[in-house]
């Protein structure tokens, strides 16, 4: 009896549910491995295909934001801020359009984009000082309701609006480095 | 070999705002004047309307001085120093009066007495700790036959607000009483200011016009203005900016006794054996001269005259001239302009033309109009609303977030909003404290390898704390009139600004201040200190008139007392 | 108010001989006259016109990179018709003359970029390209790249932007702005030397004026 009282109390801690976690995979990031350059400021700087599953059956919307923790600032830097995908999407294209006057895939219709640490709502991929590999965090979020979110919101907009809502979770992290110049 | 020239009664050193007015009354009152300004001579033909030139390109100038020798700056005695790349000041006949605002302000009466009126008011505790300020030595009815001297010599325009006690809510009813009105009526309103002004009668408060330096109707044979919009860092192409290059300069051209001579770079004051000013060196065209004079005023903008004094070192002064208490560099402060608002409106507010000087007015929340119990600041802010703006200042303009810097989203957003966005004016209340203070940059050097003035100044608390009230207060304003979309900038720190105070502080206490209340100094009798270095609290409003009344008066008090102070 | 008699003290003060510094929005365009667009003949005008300071080449890819600046679209002709180019030559050959150097070495770095990170020279990119990479410019993402600009990428990129305003928005005299189509962009009516209390209403809009401060002879060139 008492374990069952404290597993309840955790529950009641974390929040409205717990989230589930999703897999996240990508045709051309793996796990832990160097970023194709294609999806980096030395490339052409397009955004990453991405997949995710596990997601339960109350998720209406997707929301994905992509940090890099290995900054010296307090905040981790944030590259990409993209949410209201539908929630029967099971992935993101690559190439995301940067120009808002071309539409998103079909598959991923009505998603918005939100301000980065660029100061732009578009993705823009790694371009760390040379000298040490970051770490780039592809997050995931299940979302059970369709909410009213503006576009161009921050990534703390953007989680504190999803608080509460968010039924599933996973990340997919990769590296880049650049080196120094010669 | 340094040329000694003929002596002279008194040489002023600078001809700008302070020192171009104080050559009339001395000229007029028979004494022989020489002007030594660094700059040259500027006229209406080099002030086209020309926003490259004049604020994109910072009026680049023949006489390139204060911009060789602008001043470090640090937040405080441990931290890094910088440097601007310009002065914010300029060098010519007339100084900045040639391109400045000409927004032309009484102080408030309460601004004399800060400390004996927020003890008297809300006990002494009140007052900023850290802070150095001091009631003035004399009160506004002091000074007041002054500024209505300056305002009817120099020609401002405005609208009395409290004539000899009498409010008039056309006028600024928070001001002292004056004795008569202004020689002319206030520059004229545009369709934005009158919808700024409903609006802020609509909150309760009490907007006017403000005054300026400016005709607003043909004075003394010069034309009015005539609102072209260039009037932000530039000249006037028909002399209704009434600096003291076409008002007091030139009549005191015409008594025949004071001369102007240009190109005077000013390197130092020198003393006598007994420790008097004796003459002022400069250098023109590599060549030196010496230029003795029985009485020194130096008018040289707050930098310089604190970074001269300092240089001036001799057996007498060894920390540099009228500097034997270490007062010189002290109280130094400069006004709290940040902390700004922009606003967004739905709609065009053509504000294409005008002048800064050209808006209205909410002193409601300035100085201690208003009941600070319970707050935690003294003093307070003007808040000003005015029609100005030049095309690639509209083309910078922030977007709001509604579209990135440039592109094709960038140029439909500017054309729809290009007229839409308005900037307030704010200025506050700010005082003088112990840690902040100007000294020689023990490194830096100008093209003559003197040492640059070091600012060693940042904002404290209580300018912090009325930064955010008054931008609470003005997006209120903003709000009330039809904005939809409000940026506020941060405050900033207490870097290089055209209104800089102290340094040569005003006051009865030798231990404390630079000059006496004449405005001479306590050490050098026979130096006088003209300009807003000689202040000792900013108001909420700029200093332009004040200092001009100060510089007034001082040169009437030399003129009283000529034998006594000249010998 | 403006009497006739401050009226006349201006005009006198006016050089003899030169255009009246008033005017009246009474003047004879009509409020609904469009602004002439530059004709083709006065882009390739602009095009031929001798460089001063820029290498034909280095004139080229500018004029690529500033198209994207402030783009030509249905709205309006942009920052290339405007001769922002040209404003820029012409200044480096004279005030402007300190930023040669890092004109030529920007240039040329943005190039090498080009070529590494999207496979091919600036001008032969996508529109769309071409903005992914200034955009990467502007953020400094550019900067350790490889491609060797001097200092952070985004210095370079902000010291072409606020070249190209100037040269879009600035006035005539300068080379730039050419046909007003700056100040007609962002619907500035034009310098006046008299603005009368008409011109400053609010929903209404001033004629627009096409001229440059230096037409008359009233002021000393700068």
């Amino acid at each position: 009896m008492p374990s069952l009282v404290l597993v309840l109390a955790t529950a009641a801690a974390a929040g409205a549910q717990t989230a589930q976690p999703l897999t996240v995979t990508s045709a051309a990031l793996k796990a832990d491995e160097t970023i194709p350059r294609d999806y980096t400021a030395d490339g052409r700087n397009i955004s990453p295909p991405l997949q995710w599953s596990g997601a339960p059956a109350s998720t209406k919307e997707f929301a994905v934001i992509c940090d890099d923790p290995d900054v010296p600032m307090p905040q981790p830097f944030v590259h990409w801020v993209i949410y209201k995908i539908p929630g029967t999407a099971t992935g993101l294209p690559e190439n995301i359009p940067i120009d808002p006057a071309t539409s998103m895939p079909a598959e991923v219709a009505g998603a918005v984009q939100g301000t980065s640490g660029f100061r732009r709502p578009i993705y823009r991929g790694p371009a760390p000082p040379p000298g040490k590999p970051h770490h780039y965090h592809f997050k995931v979020y299940a979302i059970d309701a369709v909410l009213d979110l503006k576009p161009g919101l921050t990534k703390a907009e953007l989680l504190e609006a999803i608080k509460g809502h968010v039924v599933g979770e996973g990340e997919l992290v990769a590296i880049y480095e650049r080196k120094p110049a010669s | 070999m340094a040329q000694t020239l003929k002596g002279t009664d008194v040489v002023i050193i600078g001809l700008g705002a302070a020192g171009g007015i104080a050559c009339l009354p001395l000229a007029e009152a028979g004494l022989q004047v020489i002007g030594l300004e660094a700059g040259t001579w500027l006229t209406r033909r080099d002030f086209a309307p020309d926003e490259i030139r004049n604020n994109v390109r910072d009026w680049p100038q023949a006489v390139q001085k204060a911009n060789h020798e602008v001043p470090t700056h640090r937040v405080s005695a441990t931290a890094p120093t910088t440097r601007a790349s310009s002065h914010p000041m300029m060098n010519g006949v007339g100084g900045t009066t040639l391109h400045y605002w000409a927004q032309s302000w009484r102080l408030n009466p309460w601004d004399f007495k800060v400390v004996s009126e927020t003890t008297r008011r809300y006990g002494r505790t009140r007052v900023p700790a850290g802070s150095t300020v001091e009631d003035w030595p004399f009160g506004y009815e002091e000074l007041e036959p002054y500024y209505d001297k300056i305002e009817w010599e120099t020609g401002v325009s405005g609208k009395a607000g409290n004539l000899k006690g009498t409010p008039d809510l056309r006028g600024n009813v928070f001001e002292g009483p004056r004795q008569r009105e202004y020689p002319m009526p206030p520059l004229r309103g545009t369709g934005f200011t009158d919808l700024m002004g409903a609006a802020a009668r609509g909150l309760g408060w009490r907007p006017f016009p403000g005054p300026a330096q400016i005709n607003s109707r043909t004075f003394q044979d010069r034309s009015p203005c005539m609102y072209h919009g260039y009037c932000n860092r530039g000249g006037c192409h028909v002399d209704a900016k009434n600096g003291t290059n076409v008002t007091t300069i030139p009549r005191g051209q015409k008594t025949g006794r004071f001369s102007v001579v240009t190109r005077a770079h000013v390197t130092g004051v020198d003393v006598d054996a007994r420790g008097r000013a004796s003459a002022v060196r400069y250098v023109t065209d590599g060549e030196e001269f010496v230029q003795p004079a029985r009485v020194v005023l130096l008018a040289a903008y707050t930098y310089e005259n604190a970074r001269l004094l300092l240089l001036s070192k001799s057996k007498a002064f060894p920390n540099g001239l009228s500097n034997n208490h270490g007062q010189v560099g002290r109280h130094y402060f400069s006004h709290t302009t940040g902390a700004s608002v922009t606003a967004l409106f739905p709609f065009d507010l053509n504000t294409w033309y005008g002048l800064p000087a050209q808006g209205v007015a909410v002193d409601d929340w300035a100085d201690d109009n208003f009941d600070h119990a319970g707050l935690d600041f003294i003093g307070g802010g003007n808040l000003w609303v005015y029609s100005d703006r030049r095309p690639i200042q509209a083309a910078n303009m922030n977007t709001f977030g509604r579209a990135p810097g440039w592109g094709a989203q960038w140029k439909a957003f500017v054309r729809q909003h290009a007229d839409r966005a308005n900037t307030a004016y704010l200025q506050k209340t700010t005082l003088p404290y112990e840690d902040n203070y100007l000294d020689l940059d023990p490194q830096v050097k100008d093209p003559l390898g003197f040492p640059v003035l070091r600012i060693t100044a940042d904002y404290r608390d209580n300018e912090r704390r009325i930064g955010t009230f008054i931008q609470d207060k003005m997006e209120a304003w903003y709000r009330a009139a039809g904005a939809t979309d409000i940026i506020r900038g941060p405050l900033g720190t207490m870097g290089l600004n055209t209104h800089a105070y102290g340094g040569t502080r005003m006051g009865d206490n030798p231990e404390a201040n630079v000059v006496n209340r004449w405005g001479f100094s306590h050490e050098v009798p026979n130096l006088g200190i003209l300009g807003g270095s000689v202040m000792g609290t900013s108001g909420a409003h700029n200093p332009t008139l004040t200092l001009q009344a100060l510089a007034w008066r001082t040169a009437d008090h030399l003129v009283r007392n000529w034998k006594s102070i000249a010998e | 108010m403006i009497s006739r008699r401050d009226l006349l003290k201006v005009a006198g003060a006016a050089a003899a001989g030169a255009a009246s510094p008033l005017e009246r929005s009474d003047a004879p365009h009509s409020p609904s006259t469009p602004a002439p667009h530059p004709t083709s003949h006065d882009r390739q005008s602009s095009a031929r016109r001798p460089l001063e300071a820029l290498t034909a080449d280095e004139a080229d890819l500018l004029t690529a990179i500033v198209a994207r600046l402030i783009p030509s679209d249905e709205s309006g002709p942009g920052a290339v018709e405007a001769g922002a180019v040209h404003y820029i030559d012409r200044s480096l050959a004279g005030p402007l003359a300190p930023s040669r150097d890092a004109y030529r070495g920007g240039l040329a770095a943005l190039e090498r970029y080009a070529v590494s990170s999207r496979g091919r020279p600036f001008r032969e990119l996508s529109p769309t390209d071409q903005d992914s990479l200034l955009i990467d410019l502007e953020t400094g993402g550019a900067t350790g790249s490889g491609a060797g600009f001097d200092g952070s990428s985004a210095a370079f990129f902000a010291l072409i932007k606020a070249h190209t305003w100037q040269g879009t928005f600035g006035d005539p005299y300068y080379g730039g702005n050419q046909g007003f189509v700056g100040w007609d962009l962002l619907g500035y009516p034009g310098v006046r030397t008299a603005v009368v209390p008409d011109d400053q209403r609010l929903g209404t809009k001033p004629v627009p004026l096409r001229r440059s401060a230096y037409d008359s002879d009233m002021f000393n060139k700068a």
